[in-house]
């Protein structure tokens, strides 16, 4: 690629202190190209804009000032944070970033481009255009959690009457190994209905009236956009994409158009089976669907079905927060493959994987929650608290294999108070943060947080 | 225990070189710069492939000289492709190359299901063959008629209109209009347009329209690029991308150091 701003080099921009030097080229596309620089003693990514695009969006500028005064909804979002305006003429930007125009020669390039400051990606964050393709190891329980760290990432936008415009695979990225999120491409973000902006989405997650030109990008099409990117994440399919897309010999834009705005059919409606997936092409869509409860799936039916036309029928944030954290706590492992398995608590049922019986599992009573037992799942504020909000990123609890013997289940402790845990002959034992009791004898667990019974 | 071995189902993007290797692209380096604007753009047009996974993208290349044929006749996934040196040398059977590309382009052998594939005809000069009957069965073919047909001449001496027959009937502007009339100065030559004949008068512009041609068109081909409201580009079969910004416009270049 021909960066606009040469590796290397350093820049001084209008009200920022210290100069920023370029370090590399991190991609680019039809609105701009990403760098990752130092400012001070900081690596930070740069989103360095082309004239054209910055010709199509006018509202851009302002759009991102009030972005960074009003900073960021939450953890999840790689932030505007800074805009950048060269000072002077840029000495490593080539001429190609200055030229407004034909007349571009004469004209300051100190005027002509400008970006923002942004928080790198770290490392261990890969495109959710990679779990799509099939190129990177996760676990069903991460996927889970990714989904709900978006749902949670996009409840936090929405409350703040934003919304995000451009949900897509591209601008997603999950951390595989911890099940975390970071959403990048901020600067679309905009006060949900004041219609302003120059992008409206990408094909596969605009909602219907957005792509029929009917309506301008809200928060409820934004609603519609997660609904696909989650059902992308959680099944590595298009939502739309069945009989009626193998009809179309060639995929172009008025079939396009025809398969996910006028026409659109959930593969799994319940009331319209046209568009059913292919066992063939559309196995991904088969295999994985039926690993995940009913709760979940009908909150797909519901914005893929009446949804599709009547936006408020679109299942809302705190809706896929609240389920598929329950989700989480459902998940056990098949005694026989060693699969994730998201079956009932008190259901027995077979494993989608091999087909064997999945005997009910041992089970955390808490106040306003049941976790199943099965190593990796994990307790959270929500399931003591009955008015806290369901997050996931700070557990109170784990549970965990012995180190040296798997089958023996323990739960460690991860807040910061010790437990008192009462056994089945009735002592009493303390577990000190950091320690794991094992769940075989235990009954009854009190902790600051709330009490929890033990149900083996 | 992981998500089970799957993905995102796709289908192939056929994108396809058919380059003029005729006598005249020897002079002034024009075959060397040819052969260096496509082997550079490839890691980049590897990178799109990459994050377009409902996308397969296929490349081919086609060369016509004396005799049209192809370069590289399989449609090879681009991270697998080695670009081997085009040598310039003969006439311009330019039709005879759009036989042989309509042959391909037919089903089978292509596929029963693709997205719209994108070729990108690039030209010194002018058929000296029957560009015409070429044409006519190039264009029976569906497949063809629903492609992304871009052309790029390289240098004067082009035949502008015969590459416009390739690609088709050029934008219109809206009566009364004129180009340049919004008060913004265009940044390539008058009424220029992905739709239009790309002209590249020297190295630099004509790495940037391939590199134009195998990133954005590929990623606007297969439907991953977020769309822009009101973009005058989205319509047709394939939302083409805005054209790159080139340094000069390459028409206020009149005596130009190479060709």
């Amino acid at each position: 690629m021909r960066w606009l701003l040469s590796p290397g080099s350093t820049h001084r921009f209008a009200d920022l202190p210290e100069p920023v030097t370029i370090l590399r080229g991190l991609g680019g596309g039809s609105q701009g190209q990403v760098f990752a620089v130092r400012l001070g003693g900081e690596e930070l990514a740069l989103k360095w804009y082309l004239p054209g695009f910055l010709a199509r969006d006018r509202g851009l500028e302002g759009r991102l000032q009030e972005s960074i005064r009003r900073g960021s909804p939450g953890a999840a979002f790689l932030w505007p944070l800074a805009l950048l305006r060269p000072e002077a003429p840029l000495a490593g930007v080539g001429r190609s970033a200055g030229t407004g125009g034909a007349d571009g020669r004469g004209q300051g390039l100190s005027t002509a481009g400008w970006g923002y400051l942004m928080p790198l990606r770290p490392p261990s964050y890969r495109g959710a255009v990679d779990h799509a393709a099939g190129r990177l190891t996760i676990s069903l329980a991460n996927v889970l959690r990714c989904a709900f760290q978006l749902a949670s990432g996009f409840h936090d936008l929405h409350s703040l009457g934003l919304c995000y415009k451009d949900v897509s695979l591209g601008n997603v990225f999950l951390d595989p190994e911890r099940g975390r999120i970071l959403i990048g491409d901020n600067d679309n973000v905009a006060v949900s209905g004041d219609g302003s902006g120059a992008v409206i989405g990408t094909w596969g997650f605009m909602a219907p009236e957005v792509a029929l030109g009917q309506a301008r990008p809200s928060a409820s099409s934004d609603l519609f956009a997660l609904a696909a990117l989650l059902f992308q994440l959680l099944t590595r399919h298009d939502p739309f994409k069945g009989a009626l897309e193998l009809a179309i010999p060639c995929l172009d834009l008025p079939h396009r158009r025809r398969l996910y705005a006028e026409d659109p059919v959930f593969i799994f409606d319940p009331r319209d089976g046209r568009n059913r997936p292919d066992p063939i092409e559309h196995g991904a869509a088969l295999l994985t669907w039926p690993i995940y409860p009913r709760t979940l799936q009908q909150l797909f039916e519901r914005t893929f079905g009446p949804g599709l036309r009547d936006p408020v029928q679109r299942t809302l944030t705190g809706e896929w927060r609240q389920v598929l954290a329950a989700c989480l706590d459902q998940r056990r492992l098949c005694p026989a493959c060693g699969e994730e398995n998201f079956v009932e608590p008190r259901a027995s049922g077979l494993c989608w994987a091999c087909a064997a019986p999945l005997p009910p599992p041992p089970r955390l009573l808490a106040p306003a929650g049941v976790v199943s037992v099965a190593a990796g799942n994990e307790l959270h504020r929500h399931h003591l608290d009955p008015l806290a909000a369901e997050a996931i990123d700070q557990p109170l609890a784990r549970v965990e294999a012995h180190p040296n013997r798997p089958a023996l289940l323990g739960l460690r402790n991860l807040s910061t108070h010790p437990w008192t845990l009462t056994l089945a002959g009735g002592e009493t034992i303390t577990v000190a943060p950091g320690e794991t009791a094992g769940l075989a004898r235990s009954r009854e667990l009190r902790s600051a947080a709330g009490q929890i019974r033990i149900e083996p | 225990m992981a998500f089970p071995n799957v993905r995102l189902a796709s289908r192939p993007l056929h994108f396809i070189y058919l380059c003029d290797c005729s006598g005249s692209m020897e002079a002034q380096g024009k075959i060397q710069s040819l052969n260096q604007a496509i082997r550079q753009s490839l890691p980049d047009m590897a990178a799109v492939a990459r994050e377009n996974p409902e996308a397969r993208l296929l490349v081919r290349a086609l060369r016509f000289a004396d005799r049209a044929a192809w370069h590289i006749q399989h449609p090879t996934p681009v991270e697998e492709l080695h670009w081997l040196d085009l040598q310039a040398g003969g006439v311009t059977a330019m039709g005879e190359a759009l036989e042989l590309l309509a042959a391909e382009l037919r089903s089978p052998p292509m596929e029963q299901r693709a997205l719209p594939p994108v070729l990108v005809l690039i030209s010194d000069g002018q058929p000296t063959d029957c560009f015409d009957a070429g044409l006519a069965t190039l264009m029976a073919e569906p497949w063809a008629r629903r492609a992304v047909r871009l052309a790029i001449a390289m240098g004067h001496d082009a035949d502008e209109e015969v590459l416009q027959r390739f690609i088709g009937p050029g934008p219109s502007l809206p009566p009364g209009e004129v180009p340049g009339a919004s008060g913004e100065m265009p940044r390539h030559g008058p009424g220029a347009s992905p739709r239009r004949p790309l002209r590249a008068n020297n190295a630099t512009t004509l790495a940037r329209y391939i590199q134009w041609a195998s990133t954005a068109v590929v990623g606007a081909a297969s439907s991953s690029a977020s769309r822009i409201s009101g973009a005058a580009t989205d319509q047709g079969n394939v939302p083409l991308p805005e054209l790159p910004p080139t340094e000069l416009d390459p028409l206020d270049d009149p005596d130009p150091l190479k060709w």
